[in-house]
């Protein structure tokens, strides 16, 4: 149980760090986001078995801070869990190389996702600008971070689930 | 030898320090004096070095330690004065803006104002919002128009009771009824993904130069009129075309928001139940 509340001062630490320093860091148009990383990295911890609980609280808290419609973080956040458990159970060796993988991937159907449903909305989001200007940018930010994301996670992990040894 | 009376020796001695003085204060003996005296300065130059640079030799350990000691506390002294500065400076930008933002309220006196400090943006970079420090109960309600001492910014999307989230004029979800001064023409203004903000729907006839203030016209009654925001850089006009478009120059730096004003007197109208729908016509 300790494993699912302790996500939520840990989601809420990370979107304070996201909205008031990461946001503010953009390349082009493009920004980081944490949230995910931590999300990814999280479900790539050989030991977590609380990577949906974890996906949902953060899409949860990511979507109440935003003024995108709340369904597309939390959607898009399982699915990228989804994918990321799928792909773990088949690649467990190198998950920092996974991490990478996943970044890659998850970056890209989160703000695909993003861009259709504000497209549907009615916002005018020319694809070539989109993806010269966010989606691209975001992926590189996102790439740059995943690696010490992961670390911090994997030492959270490793507190949180401590190797039990036997005598 | 035949001994000099004492009487004698003395007025000698006597006459020839008195013409010695004299002399000297008539200036004739320091070319001597300067051969005389040189020497004896050298060596005692000398002796004092070494004597010093002995002192010092038996007595640097502990003057070590002191100036070390010194040292340690300058040092810190300087961090602290450092800080103070950095603080002074913070607060010397803070009042800049707050004077500023004084100023503009002046300029408007019908209006009341709530200050607000930009405490983080949209996590998602499609959405061109702003997270301010004021919510419900400090009076503000969805649709308050936001302004800076230089102009517009935006409006009030979402408000909880101490935060708000505020829909920049940047945002490509945005449509801001304007006029361009001078030549009045009415106007679209809409945000876009780049951060660009470009004018629509201008009439052909309108005669547009760039340079021409782009001002709040107050029509759709989501936000006052004649508040500034921004400067046309160029105009788009084709013949076949029903409208020219133009591009604006934003007055404010949305890059560098720190602290906004919300209008809590301005009331926005609600034109939808005016729309017709196809079942109601």
């Amino acid at each position: 149980m300790i494993q699912v509340l302790i996500a939520i001062p840990i989601f809420i630490l990370v979107t304070i760090i996201q909205t008031a320093i990461i946001s503010n860091m953009p390349l082009l148009q493009g920004t980081a986001d944490i949230i995910m990383l931590v999300i990814i990295a999280w479900a790539l911890q050989e030991p977590v078995r609380t990577a949906w609980y974890w996906s949902l609280i953060g899409g949860t808290i990511l979507g109440f801070t935003s003024a995108l419609p709340l369904g597309i973080t939390i959607v898009s956040y399982l699915i990228i869990t989804g994918i990321t458990l799928i792909i773990r159970r088949r690649i467990w060796k190198i998950p920092a190389l996974v991490m990478l993988a996943i970044t890659f991937i998850g970056t890209l159907f989160h703000q695909g996702l993003s861009a259709i449903t504000l497209t549907l909305l009615g916002t005018t989001l020319p694809i070539l600008e989109t993806l010269e200007l966010i989606i691209m940018p975001s992926i590189l930010l996102n790439i740059l971070l995943a690696i010490p994301v992961f670390a911090i996670v994997r030492d959270l992990a490793a507190w949180l689930h401590p190797e039990e040894v036997e005598i | 030898m035949k001994k000099i009376p004492l009487p004698w020796r003395t007025l000698t001695f006597s006459l020839v320090a008195i013409g010695l003085v004299i002399l000297a204060l008539g200036g004739y003996l320091t070319p001597v004096s300067r051969v005389a005296l040189s020497p004896i300065i050298s060596v005692q130059t000398w002796v004092s070095d070494r004597f010093q640079a002995v002192q010092s030799l038996l007595t640097a350990p502990s003057d070590t330690v002191q100036v070390l000691q010194r040292n340690a506390e300058l040092e810190s002294e300087i961090a602290h004065l450092r800080t103070q500065i950095i603080e002074l400076q913070q607060q010397l930008a803070e009042f800049r803006i707050l004077s500023a933002l004084l100023d503009f309220a002046r300029a408007y006196p019908e209006y009341q104002y709530t200050g607000a400090s930009v405490i983080g943006r949209d996590p998602s970079p499609f959405m061109k919002y702003i997270h301010i420090n004021r919510g419900s109960d400090d009076g503000l309600l969805r649709g308050m128009p936001v302004v800076t001492q230089q102009g517009l910014v935006g409006r009030v999307a979402q408000v909880t009771a101490s935060a708000a989230l505020v829909q920049l004029i940047t945002d490509p979800g945005i449509t801001v009824n304007v006029q361009l001064d001078p030549s009045s023409a009415e106007s679209l203004l809409t945000g876009s993904i780049t951060g660009d903000i470009n004018l629509d729907s201008i009439p052909q006839e309108a005669n547009i130069e760039p340079g021409e203030l782009v001002l709040t016209s107050g029509l759709g009654g989501n936000y006052p009129p004649n508040i500034l925001i921004g400067q046309v850089t160029g105009v788009r006009s084709q013949d076949y075309a029903l409208f020219q478009s133009a591009s604006v120059q934003p007055i404010v730096d949305f890059s560098r928001l720190e602290i906004v004003l919300v209008i809590t007197n301005f009331q926005p109208i609600d034109l939808s139940p005016l729309i017709l729908t196809p079942s109601a016509r």
